[in-house]
């Protein structure tokens, strides 16, 4: 809404600059977009809130800036000269058939205009206001609108079939032609403006037809200033994907009672600027008419929730300049600043927004000035408390930083395509109905599909080394087989992200590609805070079937881990090698708390450690778990610790095994080991390993 | 060197009867020492030095005091005993002194080969970093929890009853045109009965409704959490984006502890200096409502560009606008069981990737989620 400085001193006498002005108004609650000087002086724009109609005329703004400065608020309903002979009910008729769409319908008929351009003074008012001037009857329902905040409408009259209007809801797929001279398809939610037997439609709460048009012919002017109903107008307005300053006003709700003032003041201007005879009186059908809503408020309402208090006499002035007519009516009145205070309020037509004493509580407290009050905290009443995985968390997020992985935060939106590659079987994903492109259709059912994602944006920047994290959710939705609403399930999941060099060459060091025992390693690292990891053969096919691996913890599977799929990295054009992984983090957090309450300081040894080594040639195929279950079970109670120390594949080892150096600690808590009883003990496990996976000793 | 000419006999050989006759002969030897001395360079040479003049057997001391002072008459004793004392001292003092003009000669020219090189840099083993936004949800979090409000955490994918029925906002509300909203496509249920509606929540606030749901009052509750708008991306907008929704609500709640929570937070957050207003609003939610302003912290509220001109953060007006907020509106506690007449509260919900962006001056929202290294890397 274009505010025209001097058309607002028309209302109110404002001294104020139009800077400092609009800076006030916007402490009072009307948000101001800009302040521009223009050749027809300052115009401030202001974006006025949805709640607040009143606000998109001079009139309405003025009385807001009547109640900021104190001031008067200036305007006198117009009474235009009436014709003695001709009455307006004799020449138009009325009948709304919908008065559900249509709470008021006011018809005025002004004979024998001349219509023609207007002044330059109605030109300029409207080129201030960024409206296009047509002729000078047009341009008056214009200016009234930006006056008074009623939208209106001028038809020929000459052209209103049997000079009758019905007012009805729009038939499925009737068609009308608008002012703009497009042919829209009505909805039966809206308001038609109907002439002669209800058939032709002649107008809407959004934007005339052009049926009846007035043209530089028209002689007779049928006036129309009506109240549609403001929920079927912005329904209307968003079908038609036609938003005009009328459906703007009748959509948040125009005053009903200030429709026939306009309609007055447009006649007036129309006998002014157009000639003419005003028949006497209004067609007025108002169905819609209410009686004025009381409301009470309180200064006992006004403590308990603005928390410091207002002088009786600001409150009333407030009240007052805002059109409240506000009464005292507690038993105290007359005593300055009771507590028991109340005023009873009568709701102006101009403010449908204001229905309760909170409502009244807010407008006073808004132009008293919200600085007024002084800030204080609140009293704490109990302990705050961190979300229940919050410690968890931050232990998980402190390790992975230690470990070198940054952490990312991607949005969830994906391509069904790509969230495919990575789905699971079975999995329903969350797709969005109403998508902005196809691009972005569903939201991610796997971590690991955005993670792909940002590898890709990165090493298509030349960024190559790469170790990221992220801690987020992923959707899927739940369909009950049983017939039942889907339930969306939104999963808290930790994804790793590496590529590139485990290690760069430095000074020091030579580099290192990123492998899979890297992954494992981290991810091992990550999984000791909550007791540790167990790992399976398997996984989900979008990882490389010999390098992965699923994860478990506890009893369930929480993840998998493992190399990028080449199927999957072509498809996503990575030319690197690419490690991912994924853990579901709810059983992870709740073992961290596990694992943590169940900790118990374990006495460090006083006697010494002792290690032996073996130097294994193995079949290809026996897994290092073979050999550690192997030594378990020869059931030494000092064996403490069974390492893999070296692997070693290729010279001087036969085809089909491999070498292993297994490192064992033995070490009693009683006493010191002899070399007798550590000798027996690895001729024991040399006798199992021998014994059970055909394990030779290498020498030498 | 096995003593000098002198010191080999005895005084009353060199017929000394004098004492006054004694200094000049100490005087010879300390000149001798001397000029030994100077010739002394490395650790071979005074180690001899040490051993001619202080050597327990043949030492040129030892000497003095077995044919000088030993033998001497005893009117002479005295002289000679205070004479050779002198030496003595003279003498330790000296290769003392030698000793470490040798040593840190030597030390200068192994320093210049194995001294560390401090300009090189060290094995930087490589560590991560938290995403700029994890930094700001939990520096947010830590104020607020000082301040005795709990961190809740709820569901992304809501129905239509919480992200605006509950919250005041029914169907036909304009302020549901100004929040585009992705909708959920739901399968078909069973036969007949329509799908419920899902949605993705367009802001943090359908928590305020769980919350209170679920515990009676005293409530502090803060939630952060992503949220999500129909938006077409560009630098200040993105489909989904974070807040931190705030929700205090007790019997004795009042309008002048919302805006000193709010300030408490903001100057905790952007510094002390950073002044405040508020300025009335429309929320369905909220009542009264506000819009929160902190001072420019670019121009210091000055509305002036550092390089003369206007400050393009600000556009000129001195003040940017932070968040919206206010006074719970008592039609939100009738959908919670709450009794409007006995209970007050105030609720805010602030975007986060805002709040990044004005503090560490970043202009692309996009950053956030392109995450490039090349960003992850400045906020370590």
């Amino acid at each position: 809404m274009k505010i025209v400085y001097n058309w607002l001193k028309e209302f109110v006498d404002v001294t104020a600059a139009p800077q400092e002005l609009a800076s006030r108004l916007a402490l009072s609650g009307t948000n101001i977009g800009s302040v521009e000087n223009g050749p027809h002086g300052a115009v401030i724009d202001a974006e006025v809130g949805s709640n607040r109609p009143d606000c998109l005329s001079h009139l309405g703004i003025a009385r807001e800036v009547a109640a900021i400065y104190r001031q008067p608020l200036v305007f006198t309903p117009p009474h235009p000269a009436e014709s003695a002979a001709a009455k307006a009910s004799d020449a138009v008729r009325v009948s709304i058939e919908s008065p559900e769409l249509c709470g008021r319908y006011t018809a005025r008929v002004i004979r024998n205009v001349k219509v023609q351009p207007p002044p330059k003074w109605l030109k300029d008012r409207l080129e201030a206001s960024g409206v296009a001037s047509i002729s000078n009857i047009v341009d008056i329902t214009n200016f009234v609108m930006l006056e008074l905040g009623n939208p209106m409408h001028a038809f020929d009259l000459d052209r209103v079939r049997d000079h009758r209007i019905v007012i009805r809801r729009a038939k499925p797929g009737e068609k009308m032609q608008t002012l703009d001279g497009v042919e829209r398809v009505m909805d039966p939610g809206m308001p038609l403006v109907c002439d002669g037997d209800g058939s032709r439609s002649i107008g809407s709460g959004v934007m005339g037809g052009a049926a009846t048009e007035i043209s530089f012919a028209t002689k007779n002017v049928l006036l129309e200033c009506a109240w549609f109903d403001p929920v079927s107008i912005r329904r209307a307005a968003r079908l038609l994907k036609l938003h005009t300053e009328a459906s703007t006003r009748f959509g948040r709700g125009a005053d009903p009672e200030m429709a026939e003032v306009a309609s007055r003041r447009a006649a007036e201007l129309i006998l002014q600027l157009a000639g003419g005879e005003l028949l006497s009186g209004v067609v007025d059908v108002y169905p819609g008419r209410r009686a004025p809503r009381k409301i009470r408020v309180t200064r006992a309402e006004i403590l308990r929730v603005m928390g410091a208090d207002i002088p009786d006499r600001e409150i009333e002035r407030i009240l007052s300049a805002l059109g409240f007519a506000p009464v005292r009516v507690d038993e105290n009145r007359g005593a300055e600043g009771s507590l028991l205070a109340a005023w009873e309020c009568t709701q102006p037509s101009w403010r449908a927004d204001v229905e309760r004493e909170i409502d009244l509580v807010e407008e006073i407290a808004r132009v008293h000035g919200l600085d007024k009050f002084p800030a204080r905290l609140p009293a704490a009443r109990q302990g705050a408390q961190r979300l229940p995985h919050y410690e968890a968390e931050a232990r998980l997020r402190e390790r992975l930083i230690g470990l070198g992985y940054r952490e990312i935060n991607t949005i969830p939106h994906v391509s069904e395509e790509r969230d495919a590659l990575f789905r699971p079987e079975g999995v329903t994903p969350a797709r969005i109905a109403n998508p902005l492109s196809e691009e972005a259709n569903v939201l991610r059912s796997t971590g690991a599909v955005t993670m792909a994602a940002t590898l890709e944006w990165n090493l298509n920047h030349s960024q190559r080394n790469l170790r990221l994290f992220e801690i987020a959710r992923h959707y899927r939705l739940n369909v009950a087989a049983n017939g039942g609403d889907a339930q969306p399930v939104e999963t808290r999941v930790l994804t790793l992200g590496a590529t590139g060099e485990a290690r760069e060459k430095g000074l020091y060091d030579s580099a290192r590609d990123f492998s899979f025992a890297d992954l494992k390693g981290d991810l091992d690292s990550v999984g000791a805070l909550a007791g540790g990891l167990r790992w399976d053969h398997g996984g989900p096919d979008w990882l490389n079937t010999g390098k992965r691996g699923r994860i478990r913890l506890g009893e369930g599977e929480i993840g998998a881990a493992g190399q990028l799929a080449r199927r999957v990295a072509e498809k996503l054009k990575l030319r690197q090698d690419v490690f991912l992984a994924e853990l579901a983090l709810g059983p992870l957090y709740c073992m961290y708390y596990g694992v943590k309450n169940a900790r118990r300081y374990q006495p460090i040894p006083r006697f010494p450690a002792v290690e032996r080594d073996f130097s294994l040639l193995l079949a290809e195929g026996t897994a290092f778990d073979d050999v550690r279950k192997t030594i378990q079970s020869v059931g030494i109670t000092e064996l403490v610790s069974i390492e893999a120390a070296d692997l070693f594949r290729g010279k001087n080892i036969p085809a089909g095994k491999y070498s292993l150096l297994v490192r064992v600690t033995f070490q009693s808590r009683e006493t010191t080991l002899t070399d007798s009883q550590i000798a027996d003990y690895s001729a024991q496990i040399v006798a199992a390993l021998e014994k059970n996976l055909v394990a030779q000793l290498r020498t030498g | 060197m096995s003593g000098l000419e002198t010191t080999a006999k005895t005084l009353a050989d060199q017929s000394v009867t004098q004492p006054i006759a004694v200094a000049p002969l100490f005087a010879d030897v300390r000149a001798r020492f001397d000029s030994a001395a100077a010739d002394v360079h490395d650790e071979a040479a005074w180690k001899q030095l040490r051993d001619a003049w202080l050597g327990r057997r043949s030492g040129v001391l030892t000497q003095i005091t077995d044919n000088w002072l030993k033998p001497a008459a005893p009117e002479l004793k005295r002289a000679v005993g205070a004479a050779l004392n002198d030496l003595r001292a003279h003498v330790e003092a000296q290769i003392e002194a030698r000793r470490v003009a040798i040593e840190s000669g030597a030390e200068q020219a192994t320093l210049a080969r194995d001294r560390v090189d401090l300009s090189l840099p060290g094995v930087i083993r490589p560590v991560g970093s938290h995403h700029l936004l994890c930094q700001i949800f939990e520096e947010i979090e830590d104020i607020f929890v000082s301040i005795g409000f709990s961190v809740v955490e709820g569901p992304e994918i809501e129905t239509p009853y919480y992200n605006f029925e509950a919250l005041n906002i029914p169907e036909h509300h304009p302020v549901r045109d100004d929040m585009d909203t992705f909708y959920i496509e739901v399968p078909p249920a069973s036969a007949g009965k329509p799908p419920g509606q899902l949605l993705l929540r367009t802001h943090t606030s359908p928590m305020q409704i769980r919350t209170m749901e679920k515990q009676k009052p005293p409530v502090r509750v803060i939630v952060p959490g992503k949220v999500y708008r129909r938006d077409n991306p560009d630098a200040t907008h993105s489909f989904a984006f974070h807040q931190v929704e705030g929700l205090a609500v007790d019997s004795d709640i009042t309008f002048c502890d919302f805006t000193g929570t709010i300030e408490y937070f903001v100057k905790q957050f952007f510094g002390a200096n950073v002044k405040t207003r508020f300025r009335p609003s429309y929320f369905p939610f909220t009542e009264p409502s506000v819009e929160f302003d902190v001072s420019c912290i670019f121009c210091g509220g000055s509305g002036c560009g550092a390089s003369g001109g206007v400050c393009s953060k600000c556009k000129g007006a001195g003040w940017i606008e932070l968040f919206g907020a206010g006074m719970v509106d008592p039609a939100v506690y009738g959908f919670v069981g709450y009794d409007p007449k006995k209970v007050s509260g105030f609720a805010f919900g602030m975007g986060i990737d805002r709040l990044a962006m004005l503090k560490y001056g970043i202009e692309d929202l996009q950053v956030f989620f392109q995450n490039d290294i090349r960003f992850l890397r400045q906020f370590p």
